[in-house]
This record gives structure tokens, sequence and C-alpha cells, in this order.
């Protein structure tokens, strides 16, 4: 398959003044010409094919969004190549406005005031989407998602999570060949995540779409992504299938539980049980490093309850901080 | 159809205007209070003067003037610098960027249905109200044809002004100090706040080669003219014609100078 988005050595600096502290240096910063160069992308490239959705991942101020605005156009590269879908973004904006779709988790491209319904129409006119083309879309998300009751209702009475929904499916309205999704799923909780994931794989899946996703949570990567990307500092760190980072982390969860009594004393005692996992001990947790592919979850947590009075306990995923920071301890085979 | 796309900002901007009925209320009032305070801060400046006619015109002249200035400016405020501005810090101003249209066009057509509930609900009312009252104050003739071109042209050269302030902000990424020297200046050398015809002589000449006069004293000029002779007609609407061009012009060049600028708030 040809690629929809071609990146060539894409580099992106900002310059921003640097400011100093207090009353006295902010009056001294109203003359300053004192910039200095943040390099916000450094030197990326890669290719995506139609149809692959990507997962970027990277820490907070990692270069994502400005990634992503380069590839909408909004920003323009200090130096390097862009292609999306033939065309160089920030050259030709507006027709690459009409090939791409975004949403970004913290904003709503809805209006405000109205209900979704008006906003479809608005989008209709607005990308000139055929009135075939506009109805089967409707159609199809009929069939994907319960919008009826969302139609109707003005976007400001919405929540967080239908909002994201409808938001996701405002972007997709004029069928685009790319969509780029900057953390949608930030601040939902876990029933909406997975109906947003699965629409946007069923998107994917019908329309062919392209898609690109930001976000911090490895729950989205594993429900969706074959292929993840992660930079860091602006620097590419990782390209390549997901199967391949979850080999060489192996299927890592991190089990914490509540006992009763010295939670530091416990911890030791558990460690002397458990010699294969490794086990800390805060304020407030106890915390089991469990291989997946050794011993599961379930078989530490029965193994841990025929010994201890477990009050409470909690499961986490690996987060891709967690990752990156692994990646740049130990290096990617 | 090329139109349609823009005419459907239209229509959702007054299917959203509609939404909040209060506002029209609020203002309402608000105008009231500003014009009782326009009424006697005028009324003191004649009875000090001495005359019925100062420069020209009479008590009635200028508080007409001052009545149909107000509601021009509520019928032709847009509010974009605000907007701009807002739209630049929180950072919305990416998702408008990225709708297959250019940003001037796209902010003007989502407010144009402000315009039209606006005509309606406060110009038109306004209108009438100062027709009756004066009876006849108002000449109702051709006058009326040319002042509706008049409008058209002053609404645009108002937003080419507009916009180009508010893009001023993409640099100074601050709002509230740009937009009310903005707004004194253009509503001060419009005509709005005082007719031109109290200028200083020296002031006058300036203020004719400058775009502001073509926004409120043109058309409300046109609007109280009695017997509009068509070639001083044609000289006022001509100048408007090439500020309206002019101006549209420089403030395309400076936003797409001025995008590259762009950072781009969160991210």
């Amino acid at each position: 398959m040809s690629a929809i988005i071609e990146i060539k050595n894409v580099t992106k600096e900002f310059k921003v003044l640097k400011r100093r502290e207090g009353l006295k240096g902010s009056l001294k910063d109203l003359f300053s010409r004192n910039y200095k160069i943040v390099r916000a992308v450094d030197n990326i490239s890669m290719q995506i094919a139609q149809g692959e959705i990507v997962g970027y991942l990277g820490p907070n101020g990692a270069g994502k969004s400005t990634t992503i605005k380069m590839m909408t156009g909004v920003l323009e590269p200090t130096s390097g190549e862009i292609l999306v879908g033939g065309n160089v973004p920030y050259k030709n904006r507006t027709r690459n406005a009409q090939e791409i779709g975004v949403v970004f988790g913290q904003r709503s491209q809805l209006w405000w005031a109205l209900p979704l319904i008006e906003s479809f129409r608005l989008l209709k006119d607005i990308y000139q989407i055929p009135d075939a083309d506009y109805e089967e879309m409707l159609k199809l998300y009929q069939s994907l998602v319960d919008i009826e009751p969302l139609l109707h209702k003005p976007v400001r009475q919405m929540s967080l999570g239908q909002r994201t929904l409808s938001d996701i499916l405002a972007a997709f309205l004029h069928n685009p060949k790319i969509v780029f999704l900057d953390e949608p799923t930030i601040g939902l909780d876990v029933s909406m995540k997975a109906k947003i994931r699965t629409l946007i794989h069923a998107l994917n899946k019908e329309k062919k779409t392209t898609v690109i996703l930001t976000t911090h949570d490895m729950g989205d990567v594993d429900a969706l992504c074959q292929r993840i990307v992660i930079i860091d500092k602006g620097k590419m760190l990782y390209d390549n299938d997901i199967a391949h980072l979850k080999r060489f982390f192996g299927s890592y969860r991190t089990l914490k539980i509540r006992v009763d009594g010295d939670l530091k004393q416990e911890a030791e005692n558990i460690q002397k049980e458990l010699p294969d996992n490794s086990v800390s001990a805060d304020d407030e947790w106890i915390s089991v490093l469990v291989d997946e592919e050794k011993a599961s979850v379930m078989d530490v947590l029965g193994c841990l309850q025929k010994k201890y009075k477990i009050r409470d306990m909690q499961l986490e995923e690996i987060s891709s901080e967690e990752v990156i920071k692994k990646i740049y301890e130990e290096g990617v085979q | 159809m090329k139109l349609k796309k823009y005419l459907t900002l239209t229509r959702a901007g007054i299917i959203e205007a509609l939404q909040f009925r209060l506002s029209f209320v609020v203002m309402v009032i608000g105008n009231l209070l500003y014009l009782i305070v326009v009424y006697f801060l005028w009324k003191a400046i004649y009875a000090s003067a001495g005359t019925d006619i100062v420069n020209g015109m009479t008590f009635t002249d200028t508080l007409i003037y001052l009545v149909l200035a107000t509601a021009l400016f509520n019928f032709m405020e847009m509010y974009t610098v605000w907007e701009i501005g807002r739209n630049i810090q929180s950072g919305k101003i990416v998702l408008d960027l990225l709708k297959p249209m250019e940003y001037r066009k796209y902010l003007f057509w989502s407010y144009s249905g402000s315009f039209v509930t606006q005509f309606f609900l406060t110009f038109l009312p306004t209108f009438i109200a100062v027709a009756a009252v004066t009876h006849g104050a108002i000449p109702l003739g051709i006058n009326l044809l040319y002042f509706v071109i008049s409008v058209v042209f002053a609404v645009s050269i108002n937003y080419s002004i507009d916009f180009i302030v508010g893009t001023i902000c993409l640099y100074t990424e601050s709002i509230w100090g740009i937009n009310i020297m903005k707004q004194v200046i253009v509503l001060l050398l419009s005509g709005a706040t005082i007719p031109l015809a109290f200028f200083p002589e020296t002031m006058k000449t300036v203020l004719h080669w400058l775009p502001f006069q073509s926004i409120y004293h043109a058309p409300l000029s046109i609007l109280l003219n009695a017997n509009p002779q068509p070639e001083k007609m044609l000289v006022t609407l001509g100048t408007q014609a090439m500020w309206c061009i002019g101006m549209m012009i420089l403030s395309k060049l400076f936003w797409k100078a001025s995008l590259r600028q762009i950072t781009v708030n969160g991210g």
C-alpha cells in the first residue's frame, strides 16, 4: 500500500522569550530580546499507509500535538518535508482540511448552543457533502451507536463522554482520508472509553480511514493500534508494531494490595513467598509486579489470599510513561 | 452551490442568537440608558451654546444622528477582536483553521447571523421609532436605497479593521487593551460618538482621508440627506468602495503574513 502520510526529517523549533522571575524581572522582560530556541520536534521521519491506525505516544510535552498540528497544516515545519495525501499541508491548508478530520479531546468543534443535528447540517454544507453520502453516513452512525437521543440535544447540555462521541462522529462525517484523534478518551469513564474505542475501530474498518491517535492510555493502544510510534523530547524513540513491544515488555501488570499490619514488613514477607515477582511497598499499597506470561494475576492473588487478609486491591496496566522509561533504560531490541 | 457553504453559517448564527433571548432585553435597556445620557449631555451643550444651531445642526438633528449611530453600532459591532483573541488564548483557533474555508471568511459568516437578528430586533425598531416620533425628520425616499448600499460597505470596512486589530493579537496574545483602544479610536474618528461636523477644520480634513468616516459618518449622512444628488452619492459610495477593497486586501495580506507567527497555545 502506498503511504498517505509521508514525513521526512521534520524539525520544528519555537522561539520563546526567556522570562525572568519577580516584578523586577518582569519589568526587564519588557525590553528583553533574550530568546531561546526550543526544539519541539527533532528530525522525525515516518510513513503511514492508508487504513492504518497508528498510536502516537509520548509523555506530556513530548511534541505529539506539534507533529499533529504540522500534519494538519496549522504549523509550518522549520525544516523537513511533510506530505499528506499528496498535499503540503501548510501550503494548501484549506484543501488539506477537506481530506482530514480532527478531534482534540479537550476542545469541541461543535456549535455549543445548537443541537447536534444542526452541527451535522452545518458541517454537511461547509464540507459540501453530497446528500446521499450524508444520509449513508448517518445510517452508518445509527447502526454503530445510539445517536438518536443525542441528535436533538444541545451540545452544551451533553456530558463529556457524549460530547466526545459527537465530536468523533463530526470528524468522520465528511468521510476524510485521515482522522487525527488527540487524546479522545481523556477524562472518560471505562464504559464510555470502550464505546469510543469500538466506534473508532468500526469506522476505520468500514471507511478505510487512516487514524492517528495520541493517548496516554495504554488501553486505547491495546484496543485499536497495530502500530505505535513513541516520541519523547521531540525525538522518535520507537516505531514498530505493538506485538513487538509487547514481546519486549512481556505483559506486565501491577497488582496493588492493602493488608493489615505494617506494610513494609508484610511486603518483605510476600517477597520471600514470591521470589519471581518484585514487591515493593509505600504508605498505602503493596505493589507486586506480575508477568502474566509466567503466572496470571489471578493466581498470584489467590496465592496471597490464602495467607493474608486482603482488605483492598487495585490492578494497574503499565502506562506509556513506564514504557518510555523502560525504553530509555534498556533500549528496544 | 458555493454560497450555501457560507449561508449555512448565517442560518446557524440566527438560531444561536435566538437561543439567548434575555440578552436582547439587557441590550435594549443598556441602549436606553446610554441614549438618556446622550440626550442630557447634548441638551446641556446646546443650552450653553446659546444658539439653536451649532455647527449647522439643530438639537433634534444631532439627537437623531446619535440615536441612529447607536442603533447602527449595535448592528455593525461584531466583537471580532474579542472572538479572535479568545480563540487564540483558548487554542480553539486550531479547529477554526482546520475548516475548509479561509479563516477570515469563516469568522465573518459565522457572525453574519447576528447581522440579521440585530437588524430586525434593534436597528429597525429604533429606526421606525425615531421616524415616528420626529414626524418625518428622516427623509424616506431614494436615500434609503443609497443607505443600504452604504451600510454594506461600512460593515465590510468595519470588519476588515477589526480583523486587522484581531490579527495583532497573534503577536501580543492579549486582547483587552487593544480592543478598548480600537473601539475608542474607531467610534470617535468615525463620527459615532460625536458627529463629524463638531470636529475642528484641520481634524475634519485629516479624517476625510482616513477609512473611519466611511463606517458611520457616510451611511448616516446619506440616510439623513433629504435630496441626495447622484454625483455626491457617487463620490461617497465610491470612496467607501475603495476603502472596502483596500482594507480587505490589507487585512488578508496581514493575516497571511502573521499566520506563521502562530504558536497555538496548548501543545
